[in-house]
């Protein structure tokens, strides 16, 4: 049986930042037009993960292959030529500058005036607070709208994968929601999500795949419902290290 | 004291306060972008003013003429400085090493120029440093006026630039965040190297205004660059418009306080005010952080 090529395969990714190894060869691949959870306890090296896929850190040892694309040595810029967007884990806006503003950076390296107007104009049908508040800064605006603004920013380049860490990292339970239903609206316009989140229930309620990182390695993998009800999974994220099964009492 | 010299001493310290707020605005730009603090910056600033004297004294090139050739030139050093020294420092002590490796530059810079053109004090000379205009009252030499012009000039070039462009946006962009920079497809490597060049190209003006309103040395970079430092520290490093207004601000102010008090206390009244001014807002007057690592 030969596999085709997946959509984004991630082989044996062995990366750091310079004391150590964080991640310990990891491998699983994401398929074309779902969403892909990530979990994992602090420190796991989720975030570390990511930044491997989008070019902010080089590994030292792997490749990642987008649609069959080696991405390692690439520059971010170039991975977002190809149409990976990453939302990181901390805020991301520029403070000082306006919503709008952040917005059409989204589409910097895109150099058709057009293009980038025909797109705010849908992003701003997506996310109104776009155009709401559209000169206000961006730093003075709540976390949970910003979240959005971030999203609408990644969307500026009509990527095919968003690769979003901890979305719900800071939101109140209302924001939560709509941070939530935002991504299913992206999944369901037709592209392909990979999140890390720490809402591991809410997040792989809602993902076809889940994989759970722990220690730099891929500990599990399967459906998002698998990996919701493997009993280990509880334990994972009460704090226990699974080097050893808990044993039945 | 009399009103006469204390109006003459605000004029003066605007006008000149706005050649220091162009020269400290590369400084800080240097630091907002590459969290880096390049304490050449003095020498930077007196090598332009030497290139001015050399091309003035030897080809006959008119100070501001000459300065068609002397800022392209002091953008190249720069850009080659950084790729060759300043992009190699890396990590989260970062800002400390810049300091020691820019210190080294400025040790060695210094040390070429004394050499070339030995440590006696020059001038530079034009009809615009002897002749003077009457401005308020007061008798102005039009390098003064000269000097205003071209800071408020390029201040406003780099203030379209930073603004109004793409590049500008980019230039902001890696200010506010590197790592959100690169994530929308920003060469923040690329704007940094730019915007070093750019914040060493400054000097080759405000060198030439200095050169022309004050007799240099090469020592004279130390009293520059003191004065750099706290002009971007009490604006709030990073900060455009903390460098603006500080320099304009400091100059008048030490200018003033030489005045009332006499020269002696004007070096003083530099720290005294950043002192106050730190113990309030440790971030600077305009500052949105302190110094940021990693
Ligand atoms: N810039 C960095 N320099 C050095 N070490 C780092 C850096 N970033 C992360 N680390 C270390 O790498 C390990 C993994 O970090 P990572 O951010 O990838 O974890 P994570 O799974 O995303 O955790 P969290 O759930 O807290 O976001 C941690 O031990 C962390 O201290
Ligand atoms: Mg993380």
């Amino acid at each position: 049986m030969t596999e085709s090529t997946p959509f984004l395969g991630i082989e044996g990714v062995v990366a750091g930042y310079g004391g150590g190894d964080v991640l310990k060869g990891v491998d699983f691949t994401v398929k074309e037009g779902g969403v892909t959870c990530i979990v994992g306890p602090n420190g796991s090296g989720k975030s570390t993960l990511l930044k491997v896929i989008s070019g902010l850190l080089k590994p030292r040892l792997g490749q990642i292959y987008f649609k069959g694309t080696p991405l390692v040595g690439l520059t971010p810029r170039a991975i977002l030529k190809l149409g990976i967007v990453q939302v990181p884990q901390n805020h991301s806006l520029f403070g000082e500058m306006s919503v709008e503003e952040n917005v059409e950076l989204g589409a910097f390296i895109v150099r058709d005036r057009s293009v980038i107007a025909r797109r705010m104009d849908s992003v701003r049908e997506m996310f109104p607070i776009v155009a709401e508040r559209a000169k206000d800064k961006a730093g003075s605006l709540s976390s949970g709208q910003q979240r959005l603004v971030e999203f609408a920013r990644c969307l500026m380049l009509e990527p095919e994968l968003v690769v979003l860490d901890e979305p719900s990292m800071g939101l109140d339970p209302k924001t939560l929601r709509v941070m939530f239903d935002t991504v299913k609206m992206m999944n369901a316009m037709g592209r392909t999500v990979l999140l890390v989140e720490q809402n591991a229930r809410q997040a792989l309620k809602m993902s076809h795949h889940g994989v759970v990182l722990e220690n730099g390695q891929v500990r599990l993998s399967g459906t998002g419902s698998e990996v919701l009800n493997n009993p280990e999974i509880g334990v994972l994220f009460l704090g226990g290290a699974l080097l050893e099964k808990p044993k039945a009492s | 004291m009399n009103g006469t010299a204390v109006l003459h001493s605000i004029i003066d310290g605007v006008l000149t306060g706005s050649v220091y707020a162009l020269m400290a605005t590369g400084l800080t730009l240097i630091f907002g972008v590459m969290n880096i603090i390049n304490v050449a910056q003095g020498i930077l600033v007196i090598l332009g003013a030497y290139l001015s004297y050399a091309l003035s004294v030897h080809l006959g090139i008119d100070l501001f003429v000459g300065l068609a050739i002397t800022i392209p030139t002091l953008f190249v050093v720069g850009i080659v400085v950084e790729r060759i020294f300043l992009s190699r420092i890396k990590g989260p002590e970062r800002v400390v090493m810049s300091i020691l490796v820019t210190y080294a530059i400025a040790l060695v810079i210094e040390g070429l120029l004394n050499i070339v053109f030995s440590a006696n004090y020059v001038e530079l000379h034009a009809w615009y440093v002897v002749r003077s205009v009457r401005v308020f009252g007061i008798w102005l030499p039009y390098i003064y006026l000269l000097g205003f012009a071209l800071a408020v000039v390029l201040l406003g070039a780099l203030y379209v630039m930073l603004y109004r462009t793409r590049f500008g946006a980019s230039v902001r962009a890696s200010l506010a965040d590197q790592t959100a920079a690169a994530l929308v497809g920003i060469n923040v490597r690329r704007v940094s190297t730019i915007c070093f060049g750019l914040g060493v190209a400054v000097t080759a003006a405000g060198g030439m205004i200095y050169g022309a309103t004050n007799a240099f040395n090469a020592n004279s970079s130390y009293d520059l660059i003191s004065r750099l430092l706290v002009i971007i520290v009490l604006g709030g490093m990073g900060s455009l418009g903390g460098a603006l207004v500080a320099g304009i601000m400091m100059i008048t102010i030490e200018d003033l306080v030489s005045v009332v008090w006499g020269p002696t206390w004007s070096n003083l009244s530099f720290f005294v005010i950043l002192v106050i001014v730190l113990s309030l807002r440790p971030q600077g007057l305009f500052g949105q952080r302190s110094v940021r690592v990693a």
